[in-house]
């Protein structure tokens, strides 16, 4: 990808605008139908900016002391909730940057943090428990102890989360708190996503394989030979396409027919460094790829599939995070070195 | 983009009560300036103001294909990778284990994980020794034994509580275990800064550099005396010394330098590895033979020999002239000077199930045999290999190949150019039961 260079985005992706935050971006998110992007970094700053000009929104310097690790975007798109090294979570408003609720998860570090898709609900993790509250940030229940430190989160329903820690996925009843199921498997589960219906569970894990579950027959399968671990996970909004990382290339697994199991993934190749995240924009088939290097790909995938690349750029450091707009029209990169890059989509 | 330097690691292990928390406060205020972050397993009294610690629990990932030397530490995965995130970069990233912890998946982790790998290097592990107590946790737990095989540095800590002799049999029943390790001696674990941080450990060079001898062969014999003999009949005397009797081979033709006197000691094992004959004071003992004298009746004891040309001789004596005050005279009666002496290191028994084996070999390495051989090797007795470093000069390469490995996880790749410097391949293994014999054969089979 030597011939990609910083100012000059080739195919689909058109120069949009740039800006930076403080340290590494660690998480963000578009709010406000696109029409913001929030940011926040591992110096414990939350950034806004407006999504189409780029000009700084608002800016809150040290909102998590030791710094900010994950976030979510209300499914409104007026709020949001960032969780951070400080053991808090807290829920701002997105037009005025303000702190609506500031809540003590717990003593160690909150590494997860989900709305439900509804929004009735928030979910955080801390250590080995998981805590529910309601929109207003009461809490509603916390979990008991997981063997091991909870690596993911992801809501699976309505009202129904799912928690990902070494050897085990386990699903919670939102309202209740109670154990619905569990899924064993013996292997460091560092990364999950559900199938939009909540059907099939993937994880990526720590021995270099995908491994996934259809809750439905309980049938589980393992996906291994990447060369390294597959921590960037994404289905598409069908649930027909997985695309891992795990490597230099991206991997896409076909669930259409009777696949993924005995049938060849898409090897999509172009990365030079290992990937570090991945994302689907909604109602699409177009893929977005980020790499160590700061290469981002956009590739345009069949069913089966194989795809190929209809875009690249390169941004300053390793890329962090991406984001589609809601409307598929922009992507965002957030990267190592606090940048914060948009392009248009041509 | 530019890769920036990774950030040195170093471990620290040792038993509960050897004195770590005491270490790692003594460092945290000496090392000014510097940047460092602390992840404990062990919550102890850590507190000071420039330093982030980081308290974690001991999370343990074993694979699903049940190998051991894949299992990982998952809390280190996750602290360190959230501490790379930071722009006010650590200069140095110190881990406390707990007493019990396996020093293995800790290692392991900086080569499993291949973004902890890309960001963080393991500068070295250190394990504290309760010299009053070790002992006792030797015969105990394999966690102890492991963590002494793991060492970069062995602080024998808390030294004022056992004497001197006791201290020494300890020091050398350590080094047994582990030849690679730097022993460090204190009290209150006052040791310097520098034993524990910027080790640079895993780089043989140094360890060559502090203790030059690591690497050499063990002989059954302690000492070499070489003289230069006229025609004629020797009186070889001793006195009294700590032992009852003295093996002894007596080398006709025997060189000066240094290669001669290698070349004899060789020569002489295989003599000493046959069963010696035993004499009496006033016997007259032969030339090129293992021999036993007996050395338990009181005063000076004769031997004698004679030599039929002028010639040099070298005696492989089992222990040092110096310790029964052994002295060559003619027939005259004129003590003869020995015109070159030099000691060697000395066998003595291995009471551990874990010990040190070092190869050190001039030549060649054929590249594709020595992968054969070292795949092998780790696959059939990888769990039982605890540490290895070493250098290997590479045919047709004109850079010098260097390797380390924790279980079967092996990292290498070309060091600094060879030049001048001679074509010396140095290997250290430091493992459970491991088979000396079949591991020299295999190594000198890789040679061209």
């Amino acid at each position: 990808m030597s011939d990609l260079n910083f100012d000059s985005p080739k195919g689909v992706l058109r120069r949009g605008w740039s800006a930076a935050v403080g340290d590494y971006a660690i998480a963000g998110g578009w709010t406000l139908r696109g029409e913001a992007l929030v940011v926040g970094d591992a110096a414990g700053g939350v950034y806004a900016f407006d999504g189409k000009s780029g000009a700084s929104a608002w800016a809150r310097q040290g909102a998590h002391d030791g710094g900010v690790l994950a976030m979510a975007i209300h499914p409104s798109g007026t709020a949001f909730a960032t969780a951070g090294q400080d053991g808090r979570v807290l829920i701002w408003g997105v037009a005025e940057g303000q702190v609506k609720q500031a809540i003590d998860v717990g003593s160690g570090w909150v590494e997860n943090v989900a709305w439900s898709p509804d929004g009735q609900w928030l979910a955080a993790s801390c250590s080995r428990q998981v805590r529910a509250y309601g929109a207003d940030g009461a809490e509603v229940w916390q979990s008991d102890d997981h063997p091991s430190t909870i690596s993911a989160i992801a809501w699976s329903g309505a009202e129904e989360l799912a928690t990902a820690c070494y050897g085990r996925v386990t699903f919670f009843d939102a309202p209740t708190g109670e154990l619905r199921q569990k899924l064993e498997w013996k292997g460091s589960l560092v990364a999950m996503v559900l199938s939009p219906d909540g059907d099939i569970v993937a994880c990526g894990s720590q021995d270099n394989s995908v491994h996934f579950w259809r809750r439905s027959t309980e049938q589980d399968s393992m996906m291994s030979g990447y060369p390294a671990k597959p921590s960037a996970l994404a289905f598409d909004d069908t649930g027909t396409l997985l695309a891992t990382g795990g490597g230099e290339a991206v991997t896409v697994w076909s669930f259409q027919g009777s696949g993924p199991e005995g049938t060849r993934p898409g090897v999509l190749e172009l990365h030079v460094q290992p990937v570090t995240t991945l994302a689907f924009a909604r109602r699409t088939m177009r893929l977005a790829s980020g790499a160590r290097d700061g290469a981002v790909v956009v590739w345009s995938l069949q069913r089966d599939g194989e795809g190929d690349p209809i875009g690249a750029a390169v941004v300053a450091g390793i890329v962090a995070e991406l984001y589609w707009r809601p409307d598929g029209r922009a992507l965002a990169a957030l990267d190592a070195r606090g940048g914060v890059t948009v392009w248009r989509m041509g | 983009m530019n890769t920036p330097r990774r950030v040195p690691v170093s471990i620290l292990t040792g038993f509960l009560g050897s004195g770590k928390t005491t270490l790692l406060n003594r460092i945290l205020s000496e090392a000014h300036g510097k940047r460092i972050a602390v992840i404990e397993n062990e919550y102890g009294e850590v507190g000071i103001d420039q330093a982030l610690v980081i308290d974690a629990d001991e999370e343990i990932f074993e694979m699903s294909n049940g190998c051991i030397c894949c299992t990982v530490r998952g809390d280190l995965i996750r602290v360190l990778g959230n501490l790379m995130k930071r722009r006010d970069k650590f200069d140095y990233v110190l881990v406390e284990t707990t007493g019990l912890a396996d020093p293995g998946p800790v290692a392991q982790t900086f080569f499993m994980d291949d973004e902890i790998r890309a960001e963080f290097s393991l500068d070295g592990i250190v394990t504290l020794v309760d010299a009053a107590h070790i002992e006792q946790q030797l015969g105990r737990s394999d966690e102890s034994t492991e963590q002494i095989a793991f060492a970069d540095v062995l602080v024998l800590n808390k030294t004022d509580l056992v004497n001197g002799e006791a201290l020494d049999r300890l020091e050398a029943r350590l080094r047994d275990m582990n030849r690679m390790a730097q022993v460090v001696r204190s009290e209150r674990a006052n040791v310097s800064v520098d034993t524990v941080l910027n080790l640079g450990a895993f780089d043989l060079d140094q360890v060559l550099e502090r203790r030059p001898t690591f690497l050499e062969p063990e002989y059954p014999f302690e000492w070499t005396g070489v003289y230069s003999l006229d025609i004629g009949r020797y009186e070889l005397s001793l006195a009294d010394g700590p032992d009852p009797a003295m093996s002894l081979v007596v080398v006709s033709d025997q060189g000066t330098d240094d290669a001669a006197l290698r070349e004899g000691a060789e020569w002489c094992v295989r003599r000493y590895a046959e069963p010696a004959e035993l004499f009496r004071p006033g016997e007259e003992i032969p030339v090129g033979k293992h021999v036993n004298l007996r050395l338990d009746s009181p005063g000076r004891k004769s031997f004698f020999f004679e030599v039929d040309t002028q010639v040099r001789v070298g005696l492989y004596a089992q222990h040092t002239a110096e310790e029964f005050d052994l002295q060559l005279t003619n027939v005259e009666g004129a003590t003869i000077r020995q015109e070159v002496e030099r000691t060697w290191v000395a066998q003595h028994e291995h009471d551990d199930e874990v010990g040190s084996i070092a190869i050190e070999r001039d030549g060649h390495v054929d590249p594709e045999r020595l992968n054969a051989w070292l795949g092998e090797l780790l696959r059939e007795r990888g769990v039982d290999i605890f540490r290895m470093k070493g250098f290997i000069s590479l045919a047709g390469e004109s850079h010098r190949f260097v390797f380390q490995g924790v279980h079967m996880l092996f990292d290498g790749q070309p060091d600094r150019p060879w030049g001048d410097s001679p074509r010396r391949n140095q290997l250290v293994f430091i493992g459970r039961n491991l088979d000396e014999q079949s591991m020299r054969q295999g190594f000198e089979a890789c040679l061209i």
